[in-house]
């Protein structure tokens, strides 16, 4: 079956021209099988490496249907998997939003001690000047930690979008990425996403990503009950998240429009970006 | 008979050897620690909590899919995927404006906190929390400045 | 990507590996050090400090302090030459060289009159008004190799530099601007998004007034017949020849020129830029248009 599909697939590349979305009916036993070949117009044609092909999926059956072929650029969904990166990126993303606010008392704080409980000398008793020393029960804690401790950084903007196309191009090498016409499903039953998770064999936790805010009212519902399956938008997509999540699910728009926003920034001036944080600058 | 014996007694009289003896189940110990109970358990078996609570307490998993947990980092990347407009730490509303963003020592960041909150009514509203800041801050400057290494000192 | 083919094999290897998660992640060994200070038994000894003494218990003082003696760095009298220095007007500096290189790069358009907002655009020159940058200096160094005809408007100019850029039949103008028109040029769309009307560009103080309005300097308060002189004075004095305007295709572009008044090409004082709506809304009202237009 697949090897006929590929059969016809060759035939198709060798007799179609390039640059132009066809449609055509493979000469597979399926009957009524349209695949889609999109084949791009880049705007910044990739370079020494070819683009990546994927398999546009379906989400209306629970059985996985192919319904065409699209390409994805190397630049931003076949890099360097750089693990390194990757795991600076998970680090910024805990620390730049973490407040410790732990906090003790000092000796200065703890109320009362201001007098000498005893005289220095002639009780045979230790030398104490205040209750509220810290070798006292209920006296003040000793480097303790005060509250509010931030552990803000700013990740290099560069370094930024390294995680992001190392972690993208992870999973499309683990075969963890998995793209969709959209998102529309036939009923709301949290069941039918189970059911469809456990039949492709994606990992139990799901991340969803549109390149819209709204997603379908029968997604939405059925995941109400579903709290390892989650929705995002393209613009809330980001390195812990997928990593969080077994499989990272992308739209066929939204993984163009990652694609787009990642190479404007790798092939424009980037300075304002790439300059040294400021706190007035937000 | 009585005769006999009162004679032996006198021409016999058959050395005695006086043994100190003192056994084991005789002897009087002091018991110590009376009255206390052992609470490390030191029989067989593991020990039955007999209707008390064990001091252990109950084991409550982490729910790792919590909202808050399932979404942690959304909008982190948002200068980069989104419009361009919105730097990430505008999306973190949660925290308050005057520690958004910064790093610092305890010093630098008790600075801007004085300085951020001088002109509300904190001063006036809490008292004790402003002086006890102020009092911090004073007591901050005098030990960097005193008692820490900096600039041109080798060690 | 190398012959080595390093991101294919290691993409490929990523496949027989276990799936990259929050708990299998590290960073490259011995990437991180740990700058906390020892603790236990050997751990915590001295922390550098050395033993005992100046080096555990004290702080030296700044290089050059003498213990409230006037110092030996102070001790001899100088010459202020540099007196009020941060108070003067500033002028980052740009080379005809990087300035032809930025042409030869495409990041900045010789179709178009260039002034400074566009420089700042290409994002190879930077500048900042509130610490008394005025504008940008344009040197001559490269002034032998640049071949650009351009319509240019900067801040200060030298002789060189004005008869490099007139040899090629370019133009150029030497114009003041205020600080705030300055902030404006250098961010537009921040100013444009407060929605804010455009102001009037002020005139130059009175010790800058002589350098723009010399036609040496092709100042833009200049009389426009004595600038023409002035090209032709100083094309015989480098001993090129003046390349005449009048026949050139880009007449109109070359001849562009801003008002005193104005801040941005093709917009005047006055007006307001949306571009929410993308238009622009031009003051109707008359005590508004009189006090623009003057």
């Amino acid at each position: 079956m697949t090897s006929l599909l590929i059969n016809a697939l060759r035939r198709i590349h060798l007799s179609l021209p390039t640059q132009t979305a066809v449609k055509c009916f493979s000469t597979s036993s399926y009957n009524s099988n349209t695949l889609d070949i999109t084949k791009k117009d880049w705007k910044f044609p990739p370079q020494y490496t070819k683009p990546r092909e994927v398999w546009i999926e379906n989400l209306d059956s629970i059985e996985e249907k192919k319904l065409g072929l699209f390409e994805l650029h190397p630049a931003v969904y076949a890099t360097v998997p750089r693990i390194d990166i990757i795991h600076q990126n998970v680090i910024w993303q805990r620390k730049f939003r973490w407040v410790s606010w732990a906090h003790t008392k000092t000796r200065a704080e703890v109320r009362g001690g201001g007098r000498k409980p005893w005289p220095q000398k002639g009780l045979g008793r230790a030398r104490h000047g205040s209750i509220r020393s810290p070798l006292w029960r209920g006296g003040g804690i000793a480097h303790g930690p005060r509250s509010g401790k931030s552990h803000f950084f700013m990740l290099p903007f560069h370094l930024r979008i390294h995680g992001l196309t190392s972690t993208l191009s992870a999973k499309l090498a683990q075969d963890d990425l998995h793209v969709v016409r959209d998102l529309n499903l036939p009923s709301d039953e949290p069941n039918y996403i189970i059911d469809l998770i456990e039949q492709r064999n994606w990992g139990p936790s799901v991340l969803i990503v549109d390149d819209t805010d709204i997603a379908p009212r029968n997604l939405t519902a059925a995941l109400d009950a579903l709290p390892h399956v989650n929705v995002m938008p393209v613009y809330g997509l980001n390195v812990y998240s997928m990593l969080k999540h077994d499989t990272l699910v992308l739209t066929q728009s939204a993984a163009e429009r990652i694609e787009e926003r990642i190479l404007c920034h790798l092939h424009s001036n980037t300075r304002k970006q790439q300059a040294a944080f400021k706190l007035d600058q937000v | 008979m009585e005769r006999i014996t009162s004679l032996l007694k006198v021409l016999w009289r058959p050395s005695t050897n006086f043994v100190r003896t003192r056994y084991h189940s005789e002897k009087t110990r002091i018991i110590k620690r009376y009255g206390y109970e052992e609470k490390l358990w030191s029989g067989g078996l593991m020990p039955r909590s007999l209707g008390k609570r064990l001091p252990m307490p109950e084991y409550r998993p982490l729910n790792p899919w919590t909202e808050r947990r399932a979404l942690f980092g959304q909008n982190d990347y948002i200068d980069i995927l989104g419009s361009g407009e919105l730097h990430p730490l505008r999306t973190l509303y949660t925290i308050p404006s005057w520690i958004k963003g910064v790093s610092g020592n305890e010093y630098q960041i008790l600075l801007r906190k004085k300085k951020m909150f001088a002109k509300t009514g904190s001063p006036q509203v809490r008292p004790t929390k402003w002086k006890e800041l102020e009092k911090r801050l004073g007591f901050l400057y005098r030990r960097l400045n005193r008692k820490t290494k900096t600039g041109f000192s080798s060690t | 990507m190398g012959s080595r083919q390093i991101t294919e094999k290691s993409l490929a290897m990523l496949r027989s590996l276990p799936r990259i998660s929050l708990a299998n992640l590290r960073d490259n060994p011995g990437a991180k050090k740990n700058t906390k200070r020892g603790r236990g038994q050997h751990g915590g000894d001295k922390h550098g400090a050395g033993n005992k003494g100046s080096g555990q218990r004290m702080n030296y003082m700044r290089l050059g302090y003498e213990t409230g003696n006037n110092p030996f760095y102070l001790r001899m009298p100088h010459e202020p030459y540099y007196k009020g220095h941060h108070l003067r007007r500033q002028y980052p500096p740009l080379s005809l060289h990087a300035l032809q290189s930025l042409i030869d790069k495409n990041c900045v358009d010789v179709t178009i009159p260039i002034d400074i907002s566009t420089l700042v655009k290409s994002g190879f020159y930077n500048f900042f008004p509130d610490q008394k940058h005025f504008g940008v200096n344009l040197t001559d160094e490269g002034a032998d190799i640049f071949a650009a005809k351009i319509n240019i408007e900067v801040q200060w100019a030298s002789e060189q530099v004005i008869a490099a850029v007139e040899r090629n039949g370019g133009v150029i103008t030497t114009a003041y601007y205020d600080p705030h028109s300055l902030f404006l040029l250098k961010d537009p769309k921040k100013f444009f998004q407060s929605g804010q009307a455009i102001p009037r560009r002020m005139i130059p103080p009175p010790d800058a007034i002589e350098y723009y309005t010399s036609a040496e300097n092709r100042g833009y308060l200049a009389d426009p017949e004595k600038i023409s002189q002035e090209r032709l004075k100083l094309s015989q004095k480098y001993g090129y020849t003046l390349p005449n305007l009048e026949n050139e295709p880009q007449y109109t572009m070359l001849c562009e020129r801003k008002d005193p008044r104005q801040i941005f090409y093709g917009l005047e004082p006055g007006w307001v830029v949306n571009l929410k709506d993308e238009c622009i809304l031009k003051p109707k009202d008359k005590e508004l248009q009189d006090f623009y237009a003057s």
